[in-house]
């Protein structure tokens, strides 16, 4: 069975990182791997991988890794002919400015194309794993939401059939949602939304949290004075604010803070190393 | 009085919320009567000023004056676009249709309209000398400005243009389609009678379109006037938000009028060498070099890059939460003064 695992969390902690690296890790473990990202230009995934601008065919990183970015009219005309099984000529431009058009009022379509296609990879059988860079934790429910959001709105034709499989797939034990987090209060108090949201709305059954750019301790006999005592009290306020964050929300898993790594590849590559010991 | 406006850009998490309630006190004790707007939901801007709550009005601050501050409320945002914009019974309509509710929770551009235009309202008041606008931080703010486009696209609709070619229609036509084949393989797909349950709600929405298109023209028009500060960390994930915005507008604004990097780490923490200290403390101070070594190579290279100077504000382990500490974070920024974009 396909793995799927599905990152999300506040905008600027980390996420294209943390999907990237577990992306990575599941290569390196030996996996057929596809990287997606479902919001945006990809551009995240991109430069954590070390893959050039992504589109919606999937492109070789390496081999064993592939990585694509959802295009929404892509995704669509994908959708209605190979989900729907609309004929080419209905899937002529009319039909899709329409159907692009009705997404802005009717959102679920929207959300359900862009989901669509993700759990469509997973479906398909082609890969062992494949990893969503999803959007930010504020948009994340209404795309996990929208095969059941659907069934609510459409109660005939075939988007409604194809719903189905989709809440299946999400809810199955081999999906897991990663929310990502810092040990902070704004990123923390988000989770602890999201988890709620989740609680009201048990469309999956899988939810892990990671705490990111978590410091590690500093025991010192004394603080010294100049630079090295001025580093040293920066680091201990940040670190003693963390540890408050994370005794109060303990997440399931935590990556510590990367000090002076330049490139977004060395980034996702030193994340995954701290995933392998997890 | 001329209003001077100053939008603060930037992705989330950057210290966006806390630079403009610095930047709105260092204005104030300039003897600049300032305004500074959120329309982040959580209570950072009332943090940061030391006031209980915000209201939807702007309100003075009890102890700085010169200063007022509001909180947008952009949830209440499409009943009060449909109120200002359609005649009294077809907001009812409006409102009480299912997809207005769909419509109100989902498309993320209505609640930046929304705030574009009651900034827009602050602005055109002219009771302030400097509005800053903290704007909401999705797309690194670019929603912001996109927002009255596709409000005007959305109630312009392009969906309803298709399904009546062209013509504004009234209800009949929904139900003479024998000329549509594509409306028989939209049933087909979304189930008879939701395309046409759509173009109801669409069309009591295109009664709004005069009204929304000219007021954001008007929008438009005052968000190319101000000055745009764009406030990011030394990451890459950060800028490209960042310089998004001025990729894909440049007709609003080919570059930023200021660029704040914050959390930024002193450069004399850069390549210490071993000295007689615990080496715990010592080592600390090498990782975190490195750090400020990258910090600095990061900036550098987006300074040659794109040609811009910038302004430097320090790490603090903790927010400001008071206004001293706020004018501080302004008073200890080097390079780019950013007092330099307020009124002389």
């Amino acid at each position: 069975m396909t793995q799927l695992v599905v990152v999300s969390g506040k905008g600027g902690v980390g996420k294209s990182a943390v999907a990237s690296a577990t992306a990575l890790l599941a290569h390196r473990q030996g996996a057929k791997v596809l990287a997606l990202s479902m919001v945006g230009t990809g551009g995240g995934l991109a430069s954590h991988l070390g893959a050039g601008a992504l589109s919606f065919e999937p492109a070789e990183v390496f081999p064993g890794l592939h990585a694509l970015t959802i295009d929404r009219s892509k995704a669509l005309i994908e959708y209605l002919r190979e989900q729907i099984g609309l004929p080419p000529f209905a899937t002529f431009p009319p039909v899709i400015r329409a159907f692009d058009a009705l997404a802005a009022a009717a959102p679920a379509v929207r959300e359900i194309v862009t989901i669509g296609k993700v759990l469509w990879e997973v479906k398909r059988g082609h890969w062992d794993f494949v990893v969503a860079d999803g959007p930010p934790t504020g948009q994340i429910g209404s795309f996990l939401r929208a095969p059941t959001s659907i069934s609510e709105l459409v109660t005939g034709g075939r988007i409604a059939d194809q719903a189905e499989w989709m809440s299946d797939t999400l809810a199955s034990q081999n999906t897991l949602i990663r929310l990502v987090t810092l040990p902070e209060e704004l990123p923390m108090s988000e989770t602890q939304e999201m988890l709620e949201w989740f609680e009201a709305n048990p469309v999956v059954s899988r939810i892990e949290v990671v705490a990111n750019r978590v410091m590690p301790e500093l025991v010192l006999d004394k603080i010294p004075g100049g630079r090295v005592g001025d580093a040293a009290l920066l680091h201990i306020e940040i670190q003693s604010d963390q540890r408050v964050w994370l005794e109060r929300h303990p997440p399931n898993e935590e990556l510590s803070f990367l000090f002076g790594i330049a490139t977004s590849e060395a980034v996702a590559s030193h994340l995954a190393d701290q995933m392998e010991a997890w | 009085m001329s209003t001077k406006t100053i939008l603060v850009t930037g992705g989330g998490g950057v210290g966006k919320t806390t630079l403009s309630a610095a930047l709105g006190v260092a204005s104030a004790r300039r003897g600049l009567r300032t305004l500074v707007i959120t329309v982040d939901p959580a209570k950072r801007l009332a943090d940061a000023l030391g006031v209980e709550e915000l209201g939807t009005e702007p309100s003075p601050h009890p102890d700085e004056p010169g200063l007022w501050a509001a909180m947008l409320d952009a949830s209440a945002s499409w009943t009060a676009i449909a109120l200002r914009h359609a005649d009294p019974k077809v907001a009812e309509s409006l409102v009480a249709n299912r997809f207005f509710q769909a419509a109100t929770t989902h498309f993320p551009a209505s609640q930046s309209y929304a705030a574009a235009e009651e900034a827009t309202r602050f602005i055109d008041g002219r009771a302030w000398e400097v509005v800053i606008v903290d704007t909401p931080p999705s797309a690194g703010g670019i929603e912001f400005f996109t927002a009255p486009r596709q409000m005007t696209e959305l109630v312009g609709g392009r969906l309803l243009r298709w399904l009546t070619g062209g013509r504004l229609p009234g209800r009949r036509f929904l139900f003479d389609r024998t000329a549509r084949p594509a409306l028989k393989i939209a049933d087909q797909v979304l189930g008879a009678g939701l395309l046409e349950e759509v173009a109801a709600f669409l069309m009591d929405l295109r009664t709004t379109y005069d009204g929304v298109a000219a007021r954001s023209r008007e929008i438009e028009a005052r968000l190319k006037e101000a000055a745009t500060v764009v406030v990011t960390t030394a990451d890459p994930s950060p800028i490209r938000e960042a310089v998004r915005f001025y990729r894909e507008l440049p007709e609003l604004a080919d570059r930023p009028d200021a660029v704040v990097f914050n959390r930024s780490l002193p450069e004399d923490w850069i390549g210490a060498t071993p000295g007689n200290t615990e080496p715990a403390a010592m080592e600390n101070l090498l990782r975190w070099g490195r750090e400020s070594e990258r910090q600095r190579d990061f900036r550098n290279q987006f300074a040659e890059r794109y040609s811009t100077e910038f302004t430097v504000v320090p790490w603090r382990s903790h927010p400001p939460t008071d206004r001293d500490a706020l004018a501080d974070l302004i008073e200890t920024s080097t390079g780019f003064d950013l007092r330099a974009l307020l009124p002389r």
